[in-house]
């Protein structure tokens, strides 16, 4: 198609909101890299400033000082084993609702959908003192169990979409062999739904990987804290240094940008898929 | 076993998992909470029944009304700021009005990667004395002693917090229309515009009503999320100096936790859902009303 005239300043206008939010959204990132390289008393000089020398220093300092490596672990083990639990209930569920013709699947999914709005903040104090009489409270236990539950209402609502969408047929002919529907489910069901598991498992590690105020509630002991509660106890007591805080921050963001420059095919899918016209 | 038996076996071998970690995660959380709210209680002892008592005390306090006020400041900035945006940047992306889109759509989805508390922190070194917003504004003011007063300000605090949002969020909402963008035909655009349909006119008349329902929902996700409001706040000021930047999630937060008042932190997350619910019906009778106009 030839441009058009009447395109021109649509193009002009255009440009520079892009270019001037890209720069919005890249600089404190870009600003924070390069800082985490200065040692305190250079940062505080001169803000703007390259770094004299690359001081490495802050990273050690950083990771031993606020114990980080016990918080990544944590972190790891947390997201890792919630999000491969919530995918595997939410694919089962999303099949059952997606090709049994129960009615009980309705309210189920109703139910699931409420789920969708209903915040950490309003279970928050129910599940404190359900954790302490059941005895699972500052356990790891007592995090991954809540992350799964958190997870499923948007991972059933993706996976019952995309199953929605597979032809019957495939199934059909296996039950005329003779298969079971946990054998479909097992060896037809979680084939076809790579793509569906990929952006269910990313877009839910994501949100587990970043969660914040479960783990600062239900959790006191810092031996089983994750990264994001960790990084924020730098900013109270640990330091007025801000070389380290900055480092530690730059340890907190680098794995989940490099994850998403990877993913980020998935991830945006499943941002999009979350909000799509029936 | 016979294949109705093993259809309904498998129903529930599959079912049944998430069903019972959600309702007892969630679901029966939030019943509790409901009775909770109606009760004084300190975590020990048996909850003393107390009525409606908590909800009056919320709604006549200073400081939740303050907060509610921040709140609907930052759905405002959400449903007003976000969703706009992200739309005008979709749709600039959609129509390849630049070149190297994937290129800035990569970059402007970044923020929402990083965890809440990494951006608090990040924003709150970029506002302080040795940040780069002060350096950045005293080099084009020329004033070496600038620093940004509005934290200190009742009315101003939460300004900078609701640019933090805006910062952080928009990614999402452009990726979200922009997928949705791709599901139009584009010769239904060539159409309109071989008819002499202007840039404007195909916006107004074809894009706009086809996105509305989409539209509609990310605004509900966008009401939803800013009543959450609370791991940026809680991490940039908790919610200081004085309640200035304070958040209805930040106000539950402190007087169950710091406090110990669990009935009234309970009712505190009840005005929570209801607020949510509340304004997401009003949405839906705009939504609505836009709908049956365009028919």
């Amino acid at each position: 198609m030839l441009m058009k005239k009447s395109l021109l300043p649509w193009k002009i206008f255009a440009y520079s909101i892009m270019i001037l939010f890209t720069i919005l959204a890249i600089a404190p990132l870009l600003w924070l890299l390069v800082s985490s390289f200065k040692p305190h008393v250079e940062i505080v000089r001169n803000p703007l400033s390259i770094p004299q020398s690359w001081y490495v220093e802050n990273f050690s300092r950083a990771w031993t000082q606020g114990s980080l490596g016990i918080y990544f672990f944590n972190s790891i083990l947390y997201s890792a084993i919630a999000t491969s639990i919530t995918t595997l209930f939410a694919l089962g569920a999303g099949y059952t609702f997606a090709k049994f013709n129960y009615r009980i699947s309705k309210f189920f999914y109703a139910l699931y959908t409420l789920g969708l709005l209903i915040t950490v903040h309003s279970v928050i104090v129910p599940l404190f003192i359900l954790e302490t009489n059941v005895g699972i409270d500052n356990s790891r236990l007592g995090v991954i169990i809540p992350y799964i539950a958190f997870g499923l209402p948007f991972a059933v609502y993706l996976a019952t979409g995309f199953l929605k969408g597979i032809p019957d047929s495939l199934e059909e002919a296996a039950l005329i062999d003779g298969a079971t529907y946990l054998q479909i489910f097992r060896h037809i069901i979680i084939p076809v739904a790579t793509p569906i598991i990929a952006t269910m498992f990313i877009y839910t590690f994501l949100s587990n990987w970043n969660e914040f105020v479960l783990v600062l509630t239900l959790t006191s002991k810092s031996a089983i804290r994750s990264l994001p509660v960790g990084i924020n106890s730098f900013a109270g007591g640990m330091s007025r240094d801000y070389g380290l805080q900055f480092a530690a921050l730059v340890i907190g963001t680098i794995p989940m940008i490099v994850f998403y420059l990877i993913f980020h095919e998935y991830l945006e899918k499943g941002f999009a898929a979350g909000v799509s016209k029936e | 076993m016979s294949n109705r038996t093993q259809k309904r076996y498998s129903y529930w071998m599959l079912t049944a998992p998430s069903i019972v970690v959600f309702v007892l995660v969630i679901m029966f959380p939030v019943m509790y909470s409901v009775s909770l709210s109606f009760s004084e209680w300190s975590g020990y002892g048996t909850p003393k029944f107390v009525g409606l008592k908590n909800y009056i005390d919320i709604l006549s306090d200073p400081i939740f009304l303050h907060g509610l006020r921040n709140n609907l400041l930052i759905v405002i900035i959400s449903v007003f700021g976000q969703i706009p945006l992200g739309f005008i940047f979709a749709y600039i992306l959609y129509r390849r009005m630049v070149k190297g889109g994937r290129f800035f759509q990569t970059m402007i989805f970044l923020p929402i990667t990083i965890s809440s508390v990494v951006v608090a922190l990040l924003w709150n070194q970029i506002f302080s004395a040795s940040g780069l917003f002060t350096a950045f504004i005293r080099l084009i003011t020329k004033n070496p002693r600038y620093v940004i007063g509005m934290f200190e300000q009742k009315n101003m605090a939460i300004i900078p917090i609701l640019f933090v949002i805006l910062w952080m969020h928009t990614g999402t909402y452009m990726v979200i229309y922009l997928a949705n963008l791709q599901k139009i035909s584009p010769s239904i655009i060539e159409a309109a515009q071989i008819d002499g349909a202007s840039e404007g006119q195909t916006l107004r008349c074809i894009i706009l009503p086809g996105m509305l329902a989409v539209i509609s929902t990310t605004a509900i996700f966008a009401i939803s999320g800013s009543l959450k409001a609370f791991d940026l706040i809680y991490a940039m000021t908790g919610g200081g100096p004085a309640h200035f930047s304070e958040v209805i999630a930040i106000y539950m937060y402190v007087n169950t936790f710091k406090y110990y008042k669990y009935g009234f932190g309970s009712a505190v997350s009840i005005i929570i859902i209801l607020l949510s619910v509340g304004l997401i019906l009003i949405l839906l009778f705009f939504t609505k009303r836009l709908e049956r106009r365009n028919e």
